[in-house]
């Protein structure tokens, strides 16, 4: 098994998501069925995908997992015919849920911690894109407390206060030559803890689908007297920035999904984000010494993008389920924005999983997750960097659960 | 063996096949048209050579847009590419200028690199023969019409480095075509305008119209020809830059100038710098006058003498050769535009493929976004001209190369793969 691991560390890279830096990673049952799970009450991660259902689970549990995220973008610059690829790095998303209270009880209590948004995206420091970025490390974990109240026996509605703890390293090269004749560097280090809330309400009709809506609101990531470490000549160190401050929005999401039951067996369930990422109008900096540089504002300029995802799930006996399914993610980055930290596109995603319950109280499953960004070529408005990239991602999981 | 560790093996192999998976994407595949790119010289002046911070030196051969241009050739089957370095035990060739620090008003303070000099023994103006293959030919300070000069190399150490003794009278425009090529960039010109535009018009003469169109026309006539056994060759010319345009004649300004009178002791009611033109009496500087970057390490603004304060008197004006007064920019410009026209003209009438320098500095000069870099005409800190003001930076050579090898690509229908830029410097900084 060591082994294994160390394979598993050695051969890895990048970073995980499903929309530009979204992360959509909160469940392994619901991450092999496309990510779908908002209209479907069907385990603790119902604590971020709907917290109207969690009064439906019929039992009380925990659980937690992790994915691995496998990322390989490529880019070639305009008219080169040399290749660069991003570094390897293995972010580990994770997810861990609790959920109490009697189920008789119309009211339970959920607790959430997960990841939301981040990303893991290193290049040579000498790439093509070097003054652009070189590396961005971000990571924003949610921990979220939450009611659930079963207002009839077919109507649920929960919400949750979350905390966002965030951090964020970004790296670039600055244009200005070294006595070595190597470029400056800077790096934008700094951390983040903000507020903001997950609503959702779940409704069993007559006809036996069930109907799920949530809500999860902006958070403005505000980083406040973050470090600036700029690597420049002796010469013009003082004119240059140690401190700065900067926001970033981390957009509002909703989701409105489906549950079908075709048989006691199967389950198919279908949603559809709206993620507000118009919110996400530029990265600015705010530098505390201007002598040399002015503070930044970079366009970003996104637009609102949907996500279509459709899973099944099939208890091929008590003890083994088998999960499936597919997802198309548009981007919401527009043409001329798109950025190495971020290189998006609509992408296709497709997953698989099986889960195993040998005991009525103990469960692991396992998901994999594909997904297939567009290759997107054209030049950056504010940088002119032209070329074209293109993005795979290979993302496995595992979640063990405890009910009680 | 059990299906345990088969599974375990299977899912390690699993892992390891996916991260070595990367994704592909579109990239240029090198091909080489209908130019044939086997043996490429480079014929031309000190932007050829590699010249930078006032000096021809190692770091600067090793930047040369020409090995660039050839290092990428090599993906299209051009042969080795050799410029004609400086020994790396006289690496620092002519010697250079280094940037030491900024005065406190932000003035660059600079220092000549006079070590390891590449200069003979006994002399101060020749250098230790290069012996060898050459491909670069350029030399720096070569006009145009100094290329069918016999006995130029007895005049330009540059040149002169490059002959033997026997070589020693050999016309330029021989010693370059004595060998079989098959490509050519040809960027001649510059230096027919530049001397007088640097010295304010004072230390030189335009070449004169016509001369250049005659033996601009001679010289591309020779190297279409291929050199001495060859079969004829194609080729690349460029036009010549805007010298009004560079930092050497952007840094020290009317404004600026003014700006440091005015914050000096005494110098608070200043409003006024007198220059002498190149023709007419001493007047008022306007806007439209140059300065050379030359001035302000040359002569102190304001510093008295029995006839006044320096530049602030018309009875002491700033002298002729730092002033390039509006009319002298006119002159620059005029023969500017009748030399590209004839660069043009003669790039049409043996369909050359033409790399518009021009405009190519025009447009980065004004500033652009390369890959995130800014690059702008601003001395020292644009990335595009080095310490002298005039010559480029690696970077600047970068984006040069660049140029003629889209100017290539789109005359002979070659894809040689562009240079990263983003991999070349631009002035050091201490």
């Amino acid at each position: 098994m060591k082994k294994i691991l160390l394979s598993v560390l050695l051969a890895v890279p990048v970073w995980g998501f499903s929309q530009s830096f979204q992360v959509n990673l909160q469940g392994q049952k619901q991450t092999a069925m496309g990510g779908a799970g908002t209209g479907v009450a069907m385990d603790e991660a119902a604590v971020f995908f709907n917290p109207g259902a969690v009064s439906f689970l019929k039992q009380n549990g925990v659980q937690g997992g992790v994915n691995g995220i496998i990322l390989k973008t490529s880019f070639s610059q305009a008219g080169s015919n040399i290749t660069e690829h991003n570094q390897n790095k293995l972010p580990t998303p994770f997810a861990a849920y609790a959920v109490f209270g009697s189920p008789q009880n119309r009211l339970r209590f959920g607790l959430g911690v997960y990841t939301p948004f981040g990303g893991a995206m290193h290049w040579d420091t000498n790439w093509t894109g070097k003054y652009t970025v070189t590396s961005l490390d971000l990571q924003a974990v949610y921990i979220q407390p939450t009611l659930s109240l079963k207002i009839t026996d077919n109507i649920g509605i929960g919400g949750g206060v979350v905390y966002s703890l965030g951090k964020v390293d970004l790296r670039r090269a600055i244009p200005i030559t070294l006595n070595n004749g190597e470029s400056s560097t800077a790096q934008l280090k700094g951390t983040s803890k903000d507020f903001g809330w997950n609503a959702g309400i779940y409704i069993n009709t007559l006809s036996g689908v069930t109907i799920g809506i949530s809500h999860r609101s902006k958070i403005n990531a505000t980083v406040d007297n973050g470090d600036a470490n700029f690597v420049v000549p002796d010469a013009l160190k003082p004119t240059f920035p140690t401190k700065f401050n900067a926001q970033l929005p981390l957009p509002a999401t909703s989701t409105i999904g489906f549950g079908f039951y075709p048989s006691d067996k199967t389950t198919i369930a279908l949603d559809v984000n709206w993620v507000q990422w118009h919110v996400y109008k530029d990265l600015a900096f705010d530098y505390d010494n201007n002598t040399r540089i002015p503070d930044t504002k970079s366009p970003r300029n996104y637009h609102d993008a949907a996500t279509f995802r459709l899973g099944i799930e099939n208890k091929v006996s008590s003890i083994v389920a088998l999960r499936a399914g597919v997802g198309y993610a548009l981007t919401p980055v527009g043409d001329g924005y798109v950025t190495p930290e971020v290189p998006d596109a609509n992408r296709l995603l497709l997953s698989a999983g099986i889960g195993f319950k040998p005991s009525e109280r103990f469960g692991v499953d396992f998901s994999f997750l594909y997904e297939n960004v567009k290759s997107r070529s054209g030049t950056n408005i504010e940088t002119g960097l032209n070329g074209t990239f293109k993005t795979v991602a290979f993302i496995p999981g595992v979640a063990l659960s405890y009910k009680f | 063996m059990n299906s345990k560790y088969f599974y375990k093996s299977a899912l390690a192999l699993a892992v390891l096949g996916l991260a070595a998976c990367k994704p592909s994407v579109n990239t240029t595949v090198p091909s080489k048209g209908t130019a044939d790119f086997t043996r490429y010289i480079a014929v031309g002046n000190s932007l050829t050579s590699g010249f930078a911070d006032g000096g021809l030196y190692l770091d600067g051969q090793k930047n040369c847009f020409p090995g660039m241009i050839a290092e990428q050739m090599k993906t299209v089957g051009g042969g080795s590419f050799t410029t004609p370095f400086f020994a790396d035990n006289q690496a620092n060739g002519s010697g250079y200028l280094k940037l030491t620090g900024f005065n406190a008003n932000g003035t660059p303070q600079t220092t000549k690199e006079t070590s390891n000099l590449a200069y003979r023994p006994g002399s101060t103006t020749f250098f230790t023969r290069y012996s060898g293959d050459i491909n670069n030919y350029g030399v720096p300070g070569i006009k145009l019409i100094h290329s069918t000069i016999a006995g130029y190399g007895t005049l330009n150490p540059y040149y002169e480095r490059m002959l033997t003794d026997a070589t020693l009278t050999t016309p330029y425009l021989n010693f370059v075509t004595s060998k079989p090529f098959t490509f050519f960039s040809m960027w001649l010109g510059n230096n027919d305008i530049l001397g007088y535009a640097t010295s304010g018009g004072a230390g030189d003469t335009p070449t004169d119209k016509a001369l250049f169109t005659q033996v601009y026309n001679l010289v591309v006539s020779q190297l279409v020809k291929g050199g001495t056994g060859g079969n004829g060759a194609k080729g690349v010319v460029a036009t010549i830059p805007d010298v009004t345009a560079t930092a050497f004649f952007r840094t020290v300004t009317l404004k600026s100038i003014l700006a440091a009178v005015n914050a000096s002791p005494g110098g608070a009611g200043v409003t006024d710098l007198y220059i002498k033109p190149g023709t007419g009496a001493a007047r008022k500087a306007t806007a439209e006058d140059l300065f050379t970057l030359t001035l302000l390490s040359d002569r102190t603004i304001g510093k008295p003498d029995a006839t006044g304060p320096y530049g602030l008197a018309p009875t002491n004006p700033i002298e002729n050769q730092y002033v390039l007064d509006k009319d002298e920019v006119a002159v620059v410009n005029d023969y500017v535009a009748s030399y590209n026209a004839t660069i043009r003209s003669v790039a049409s009438a043996y369909n050359l493929a033409l790399m518009d320098a021009n405009a190519m500095l025009k447009e980065y000069g004004a500033g652009k976004e390369v890959n995130g870099a800014l690059v702008s005409g601003a001395f020292i800190t644009g990335n595009l001209f080095s310490l002298d003001g005039i010559h480029l930076t690696p970077m600047g050579y970068a984006i040069t190369a660049n140029g003629f090898i889209n100017a290539i690509n789109a005359k002979y229908g070659s894809s040689i793969p562009i240079v990263d830029v983003t991999k070349y410097r631009g002035v050091k900084f201490p």
